[in-house]
């Protein structure tokens, strides 16, 4: 990487408070120190990241606050953009901040953690209810540069509101370095929904990790759509730390052309009288590939722990590849645990029944792509959010 | 090597717990360790052929090469160089039934098993007294061209059929274990299907008398020719008493066009065994290869049986069951490679852990380019009876391919309190009804499996399950 450790303070965190750039320093050195993953590592044997060369990115672009957060929200909510909060509020930025995402964790996330440019903080007083949904986004047009947006989540004990983050990119643009992550912290009782939607120019790499904890009779309701990234890896964890926590963990990606996704999942049951539920599904057509890999973890402890995890590809060209790798670790006698993977194409005998109705095989192709994402469409937690996310698959199932 | 390993001591305790002890009085024994000049004394005491000398020498380089697996099971208590790699046949059965551990003597007394059988079982004895069942068997089979022998002797007698498919399936490099055995194999068996011929009757590996018969490294080789079928069976029901704390075999199964082969192992080895097998069938067009695959014995087992269906129409199955009670690990699965279109698949897997057991699916379906309109379905099953024991599933599902259905299915549960409280409310005991759920759950195994085992194997299921309730 070009970066070296004088520019990293110089020329661009210059305004930062002191401990935020000694946490840039730290997860710096992580970063140096840490190798690039290897195809022999599990988490990386089918992720396939040739011909990415992040020293080639050191046009870092930041991404700041702006028009996005709902206005007139309630006393005591915290929504600002994440230098400005850290700035200003180091006693409610601090607590979290990188709490549940490590840069150790790996040179990717250690880059994220070192460099990021911007992103979001929101923080939401115990029993405050928001009605509209907060949306934020983080884009950029710019080729060969780096945004590694971050947003942290606090949602107090009882709180209840809904968010919406949005990466968004032209696919004209050429080659780029973009992370987008996210830590949430889901207090006693509370209730959130959160929505990410990553579109990304054609061209850009991806590297995302979205981490959860939730707490005693909590609600997540998580919602990731991949869409755009030549290469996207996600890595997508809840923690339920809680008995009465609940996490919803659903995803959509439609991948064409050379696009590549790759998903990682942990649903992490800590304690028992815990529930997860995960569904994601994804088209692929032309050479497109996409790796799915989640775990359901269930502790010694975690009694009458109920998880449910599956993956469903569609696969729409002869040369598109899917790989499911949906794994179980239970460690407990008295849970339930069920999860399933299906690899396959648009069923035929639906096709013939719409053809036989005379409707022309494109069309009848495309409502049936439709009809696969539609029961995990319903499940996105907001009006606003489904809204776009179907009118984004639309506009690619064309 | 800077760090030591520990070398494996599990059944050291026997002396301490049964008062028993294996007096060593072999008559030629290897020296301890691995290296060139022990597998070239392996080879010279066999009287083998120059290629097989090479073949074994070849091996033992990549075998040093290879890393150690570093996932499933915790291997890295294996000493290889306190291991004796060749025990000369003869002397080594020449133990006596009074030195056997008093719990396998007294499993073989409940599960009714018959006195020459459980000498031959345990190790003890290399004569079985039904030789005139044997002879017959023996005249029936060469009649119809069979070859069945052990596969020392198959080197012996039929050289070039021999070479001619020898390691064609599972080469040295294959895997860590697959190359230890290739360099110092022993023993194993060997059988020969001629064009269209069907053996009716399952074959065993103790109908060979005189033999070798459950080696350390045993390796065996199964060619099915075109349309012929032929059903094997290796291991028993009854638990297998051995000093010998690693058993890596390899078995090499070749199934050509129409013809069907089936497996079927009961793996029941002490537990102080580490049980790390390689095996593979290469299925050809409209072939079908069929796995069936217990294992309740061993302290580690890692295996996963596997199909590679090379030809339209080949058909490969797994069904898979899997015991583990305490200080137990059983990782296995299957794994199913379709090369060809138009080729099917299923694996099925049931897995019972108890008393800190510890059982694991691994499985992988791989689907090649061109492998178009393949279709594969797997399924888990597991059942926790305790909340001291573990059950993982790891399936990797890789679909390269156009119009192929792969479905992946599983499920962990404990016995159902409804089913328990059904069958209690019937006068049944707690005790007895848990064996019968867990006989009941692993019903589609044991309907696969001739009569004998199957009684056998419900038995056996009935005694690892008493005590394990409250």
């Amino acid at each position: 990487m070009a970066v070296t450790q004088a520019p990293l303070e110089d020329l661009l965190f210059r305004s930062e408070p002191d401990w935020l750039l000694d946490l840039r320093q730290t997860a710096f050195e992580a970063y140096s120190r840490l190798p690039m993953p290897s195809r022999t590592d599990e988490e990386w044997r089918r992720t396939d990241f040739a011909g990415l060369n992040p020293s080639a990115y050191f046009d870092f672009e930041h991404v700041l606050a702006h028009d996005t957060f709902a206005p007139n929200l309630p006393e005591g909510v915290v929504a600002e953009s994440l230098p400005v909060a850290a700035k200003e509020r180091r006693e409610l930025v601090e607590p979290y901040l990188f709490k549940q995402l490590h840069a150790e964790r790996d040179r990717f996330t250690a880059l994220h953690a070192a460099l990021f440019t911007g992103g979001n903080f929101l923080y939401v007083p115990d029993g405050v209810v928001i009605e509209r949904p907060i949306r934020a986004e983080s884009y950029s047009k710019q080729s060969g540069s780096v945004v590694l947006p971050h947003t942290v989540i606090v949602a107090g004990k009882n709180s209840r509101f809904n968010f919406l983050d949005e990466y968004i990119g032209d696919d004209g643009e050429g080659d780029a370095y973009r992370s987008g992550s996210a830590e949430i912290f889901v207090g006693e009782g509370a209730e959130v929904g959160y929505v990410s939607v990553q579109k990304w120019g054609r061209h850009a790499w991806h590297f995302g990790d979205q981490r959860a904890r939730v707490e005693k009779d909590a609600t997540l309701k998580l919602f990731s759509v991949t869409l755009g990234a030549r290469f996207s890896k996600n890595r997508i964890e809840a923690s339920l730390v809680g008995p009465g926590a609940t996490a919803e963990l659903k995803a959509i990606y439609f991948a064409s052309g050379e696009q590549f996704f790759d998903f990682h999942t942990l649903q992490d049951h800590q304690v028992g009288n815990t529930r997860s539920d995960l569904l994601f599904k994804g088209a692929l057509q032309d050479t497109a590939r996409a790796v799915y890999a989640g775990l359901i973890r269930i502790e010694k402890g975690a009694a009458r722990s109920d998880a449910y995890q599956a993956n469903r590809n569609l696969v729409l060209s002869d040369k598109a590849k899917a790989t499911s790798i949906p794994m179980l670790e239970i460690d407990n006698n008295d849970v339930r645990c069920t999860h399933g993977a299906t690899v396959g194409p648009v069923d035929p005998n639906h096709l013939f029944y719409l053809r036989s109705r005379g409707i022309p095989e494109m069309t009848a192709k495309r409502m049936l792509i439709q009809g696969f994402f539609g029961d995990v469409l319903d499940r996105i937690p907001f009006e606003d959010a489904r809204k776009l996310v179907e009118a984004e698959l639309e506009a690619r199932i064309g | 090597m800077a760090t030591q390993p520990k070398p494996v001591d599990v059944g050291s305790d026997y002396k301490e717990k049964y008062g028993f002890f294996v007096p060593e009085d072999y008559v030629f024994k290897a020296k301890r360790g691995l290296n060139p000049e022990i597998v070239k004394e392996i080879s010279f005491m066999k009287g083998e052929p120059e290629w097989m000398t090479k073949f074994r020498l070849r091996s033992l380089e990549i075998f040093r090469k290879k890393p150690m697996p570093t996932w499933g099971a915790d291997l890295s208590v294996i000493d290889f160089e306190n291991i004796f790699y060749y025990l000369k046949a003869s002397d080594k059965q020449s133990k006596s039934w009074e030195e056997l551990p008093a719990d396998i003597k007294a499993t073989y007394d409940r599960l009714g098993v018959p006195e020459a059988e459980r000498k031959f079982l345990a190790g003890v004895s290399a004569q079985y007294e039904s030789e005139v069942v044997y002879h017959s068997l023996q005249k029936e089979l060469s009649a119809k061209g069979v070859i069945f022998l052990d596969t020392d002797s198959a080197l012996r007698e039929h050289p070039d059929l021999f070479k001619e498919y020898f390691g064609t399936v599972i080469p040295p490099a294959d895997n860590k274990f697959s190359a230890l055995n290739s360099a110092v194999w022993s023993g194993g068996s060997f059988i020969y299907v001629p064009k269209g011929v069907r053996v009716d009757i399952p074959l065993q590996a103790y109908f060979r008398i005189n033999a070798e018969n459950m080696g350390q490294f045993e390796r065996t080789l199964i060619i099915c020719d075109e349309g012929s079928f032929v059903h094997y069976i290796e291991g028993c029901t009854a638990p297998i008493y051995t000093t010998d704390s690693l058993h890596s075999a390899v078995v090499e199964i070749i199934v050509k066009k129409n013809a069907r082969c089936r497996y079927t192992t009961i793996q029941n080895w002490s537990t102080n065994v580490f049980n790390l097998v390689t095996k593979r069938a290469m299925a050809y067009a409209d072939a079908t290869m069929e796995w069936v695959d217990g294992n309740l014995g061993s302290q580690i087992t890692m295996k996963y049986p596997s199909v590679y269906l090379m030809e339209p129409g080949a058909k490969g199955d797994v069904l898979s069951i899997a015991f583990a009670g305490k200080g137990q690990h059983q990782d296995a699965g299957g794994k199913m490679i379709h090369v060809a279109p138009n080729t099917t698949s299923t694996i099925t897997s049931k897995s019972i852990s108890k008393a800190g057991g510890r059982t694991s699916y691994r499985g992988h379906i791989k689907i090649y380019p061109g492998a178009n309109n393949s279709k594969s379905f797997v399924k888990c099953d597991a059942l926790l009876l305790d909340d001291n024991s573990r059950s993982d599933t790891y399936p990797y599902n890789d679909v390269d391919a156009d119009n192929v259905t792969l479905g992946h299915e599983a499920t962990v549960s404990k016995v159902s309190d409804e089913q328990l409280f059904y069958l209690m409310s019937r006068g049944i005991t707690r005790s007895e009804a848990e064996t019968m759920i867990v006989n009941g759950f692993i019903e589609p195994f044991t309907k696969e499996l001739p009569l004998e085992y199957a009684v056998e194997l419900n038995r056996l299921i009935q005694l690892e399950m008493e005590g394990s309730v409250g």
